[in-house]
């Protein structure tokens, strides 16, 4: 199983706990990995607010990178995921419009873009790809606790899903099953916190991500799995200021889907116990 | 039902017209000796097409050319299927459409020519109707149906045949029974388990809560009838606003998608899954709850009037007609505008966006669309464009909508997405990137060029300034980003030496200085050719 890889947009800065777990993460899981070196980021739904064009030339260049080793692109982001989605599912639906990005890459870069690459999430290529089946005799690290799937808007699409319930999604549950835990039932998980405007918008975003927080706790869970690094970050970093806006309830932990993978593989054993203990500490 | 003679009409529908029309032939085709079953293309199985060996697929366009709403997902998934799924199928499509658009009856031509490429047999051309149907359609469905009678039952199509069976029809035939010339068959499914989770409120105590019930009903009946269902025999106190199936005041939300109740049947409610569906319903995000699922649409149209969006129309050159002098459009602009203006509810649009239900001054996806289909009207005066252009760019404009992407998924959303992007793209060039939002999209592009990756530390520092970073070092948010808190990787020492030997970038603390990706100069030519202001 080998994929085109791009870690997301925060990987390298403000969530380099995802990059790093993807790396004994995807041996144990048997996919080879080849890295996009040349990859920007997806533009986060940020760039295509100034300049659409702009954006959908960024990213296909990283699809036509793609396409040149014969692969689909792998990424852990689901923002990434989403946004790169869109912008794929854009240029195979307008030939016109593909023929004019090609005409820039061709003259900026020598690339052209055919469109015979795909799209895939982490989460999706493990359930439709490798099979629950094959992960559950792979757990070494039961993870034994109440956990609330966290999926936000951006994958949760019409096509951008795998076969995935858009509006009842319950990939990330069943995952989460076959690792020993328990999945929480909640209804915030396909929610957006705002995190592309999480410095323009702050108020908002902050009390979107206490709601989003907040629900989870309510609802029994001793953690979130975020599939999205930028959310993941944005539902970490801002728990105590969102809760000091709002009065609301925050503190939990918060984990990306990476993380708890390569735990319950037997990777990073130090930090699971940390996690272990956070949750203990954190917990009600 | 007899496979021999069985015959599948499929429907895409967007306002009911594709669904009625497929109900009437299904009623006719008894007449042809065929056993006719109705079936909606949203969570219909495609696999289960292959055995058979006569479908009729009657399927709308939706605004520029887009598959309606419950056809969607069966498109994509037959985008994907491969060929020599539909061996054996013989099949025939009426294509609905409106000839003011530029794509007439795409979704219809894209049906026809799927089933092609997945291997089935048209025995009866396409037909493209205009908004006046009722005879084309009718002479199509007669072909039609006298095609998918001359196949046997091994699926072998008997084109002398065709003659006969048409001749029989039209000699023997009187017209359908029924007061209006026919009798439109009820669609029915077989009883479903669902357990329904609904939202409860009750504002003499403020008390919230859900209550579940665990039942079987049959599948085929609408949200709205469960509702009123469960009302009449379980709990009289229930509290949902009632109303014809096209309301758009009975919106309510569905497991987070946003619906009118009366339009969606329980078997499309929810994925079945372990045998059953279950279905959490709640009422709108974004609107003050009533009682239980009943919301107050007052602030929302509060905030409409607010907008003030009448028209204040400019004066225009007109053509002179047999009718008299009218005004003109581009036919591009007119359908444009449209399909802007073409929603089906307003609260459901407003709902949309993940962010209305936190921000008490934004105004909401449902008047900003308005707004902006009004500013790009070529009949607005320039200087109501102005008043409409002053309210986009202020804080309450589009510029508090904090994601896009939740609204991208919501129906029809991807329309309404785009024009708001559009909207977005305009404010931001007016406002010449100043202020949080300016600076933020703006920095965030240039770090892109740069170097190919986004830096959160030069968007932190030139977005918040020292004011917020400041305040984000009292508030918690710099220490959980150094320490990482919650989160797992990374090892803590190297967050805690960020704070004394910076620049930062160890640990999880976002790095000052990115390294530039591999073929960087290919990034700066792309932003070079495409976009000087960078």
């Amino acid at each position: 199983m080998k994929y085109a890889y791009h870690p997301g947009n925060v990987a390298h800065s403000g969530s380099p706990e995802v990059a790093e777990s993807m790396v004994p993460l995807v041996k144990s899981l048997g996919i080879e990995l080849t890295y996009l070196d040349g990859a920007t980021s997806c533009g986060a739904g940020i760039i295509r607010q100034v300049n659409q064009k702009l954006q959908l030339t960024l990213n296909a260049r990283v699809f036509a990178q793609a396409e040149s080793l014969g692969l689909g692109i792998l990424t852990p982001c689901a923002s990434t995921a989403g946004n790169l989605s869109e912008d794929l599912f854009l240029l195979k639906s307008n030939p016109i419009l593909l023929a004019e990005i090609n005409e820039v890459l061709l003259k900026t870069c020598g690339l052209k873009f055919t469109g015979d690459t795909s799209v895939n999430h982490l989460l999706h290529v493990i359930v439709d790809e490798i099979g629950l089946e094959k992960i559950k005799p792979m757990v070494v690290n039961p993870i034994d606790f109440r956990v609330a799937s966290y999926y936000g808007p951006n994958i949760q699409q019409y096509g951008f899903c795998g076969d995935d319930d858009i509006y009842d999604p319950n990939y990330m549950e069943q995952l989460v099953q076959t690792l020993g835990g328990e999945p929480v039932s909640w209804d915030s998980r396909t929610q957006s916190v705002g995190a592309p405007s999480l410095l323009s918008e702050e108020p908002t975003v902050l009390k979107q991500a206490a709601s989003v927080l907040n629900d989870a706790k309510s609802e029994g869970a001793q953690m979130i799995v975020s599939a999205c690094n930028l959310s993941h970050s944005v539902l970490d970093i801002y728990q105590g200021k969102a809760s000091q806006r709002t009065g609301l309830r925050t503190n939990i932990p918060v984990v990306h889907l990476c993380e708890i993978l390569s735990f319950a593989l037997g990777h990073y054993n130090t930090r699971y116990a940390q996690l272990r203990t956070r949750v203990l500490v954190i917990g009600d | 039902m007899s496979d021999s003679r069985s015959l599948l009409v499929l429907f895409g529908s967007q306002s009911g017209n594709a669904e009625a029309l497929a109900a009437k032939f299904a009623k006719q085709a008894s007449g042809y000796g065929l056993e006719a079953e109705v079936a909606d293309m949203d969570g219909f199985d495609l696999t289960s097409l292959s055995g058979r060996k006569r479908v009729l697929i009657v399927c709308s366009t939706w605004g520029e050319g887009e598959q309606p709403d419950n056809a969607e997902e069966l498109w994509i998934k037959a985008s994907s299927a491969p060929s020599g799924l539909l061996d054996g199928v013989n099949f025939s499509v009426l294509a609905l459409g409106d000839t003011s658009y530029e794509l007439f009856c795409e979704s219809g031509k894209e049906w026809d020519d799927k089933f092609e490429q997945l291997g089935a047999t048209r025995l009866v051309a396409r037909v493209d109707c205009d908004v006046d149907y009722d005879q084309i359609s009718q002479e199509w469905a007669e072909n039609a149906l006298a095609a998918m009678a001359a196949v046997d039952g091994e699926g072998v199509f008997h084109e002398e045949m065709v003659l006969a069976i048409k001749e029989s029809m039209t000699s023997g035939a009187t017209g359908a029974s029924g007061e209006d010339g026919f009798t439109v068959p009820e669609i029915k499914s077989e009883s479903i388990s669902a357990e329904i989770s609904i939202f409860r409120y009750d504002p003499s105590t403020s008390t919230t809560g859900k209550d579940t019930w665990v039942c079987a009903l049959p599948g085929h009946m609408s949200i709205l009838d469960v509702l009123r269902t469960i009302k009449s025999t379980q709990d009289g106190s229930l509290t949902f606003r009632d109303g014809a199936v096209d309301d758009p005041t009975t919106a309510i939300s569905i497991n987070g998608r946003h619906v009118l109740p009366g339009n969606l049947r329980l078997e499309s409610s929810a994925p079945l899954r372990n045998g059953g569906i279950s279905i959490s319903i709640e009422p709108l995000n974004g609107f003050e709850v009533i009682r239980d699922l009943a919301v107050e649409h007052w602030d929302l149209e509060s905030k409409r009037e607010s907008s003030k969006p009448w028209m204040s129309s400019v004066t225009r050159q007109g053509l002179n007609t047999p009718q008299g002098a009218l005004g003109s459009m581009n036919p591009l602009i007119a359908s444009k505008l449209h399909s802007m203006m073409d929603i089906h509810s307003y609260p459901i649009l407003h709902a949309s966006s993940d962010a209305t239900a936190y921000s008490d001054d934004y105004y909401g996806p449902s008047i900003i669309s308005q707004s902006w289909a009004r500013r790009n009207d070529p009949r607005t005066a320039p200087s109501k464009k102005r008043e409409i252009e002053q309210l986009l760019d202020s804080p309450s404009g589009i510029k508090a909508e904090t994601d896009f992407s939740s609204i991208r998924r919501q129906g029809k959303g991807s329309f309404i997405h785009d024009a708001l992007l559009d909207c977005k793209t305009s404010t931001l060039a007016r406002d010449g990137f100043t202020g949080r939002h300016g600076k933020h999209v703006w920095w965030y592009t240039f770090t892109i060029k740069s170097s190919g990756r986004v830096n959160d530390s030069v968007l932190y520092r030139q977005v918040l300034g020292p004011i917020g970073l400041f305040g984000n070092l009292f508030s918690g948010v710099t220490s959980r980003m150094v320490l990482g808190f919650t989160r797992t990787g990374g090892n803590m020492i190297n967050d805690m030496l960020a704070l004394i030997a910076p620049p930062a970038g160890l640990g999880k603390m976002p790095r000052q200085f990115n390294s530039s990706i591999k073929n960087h100069h290919e990034v700066v030519a792309i932003y070079n050719e495409m976009d000087g202001r960078f």
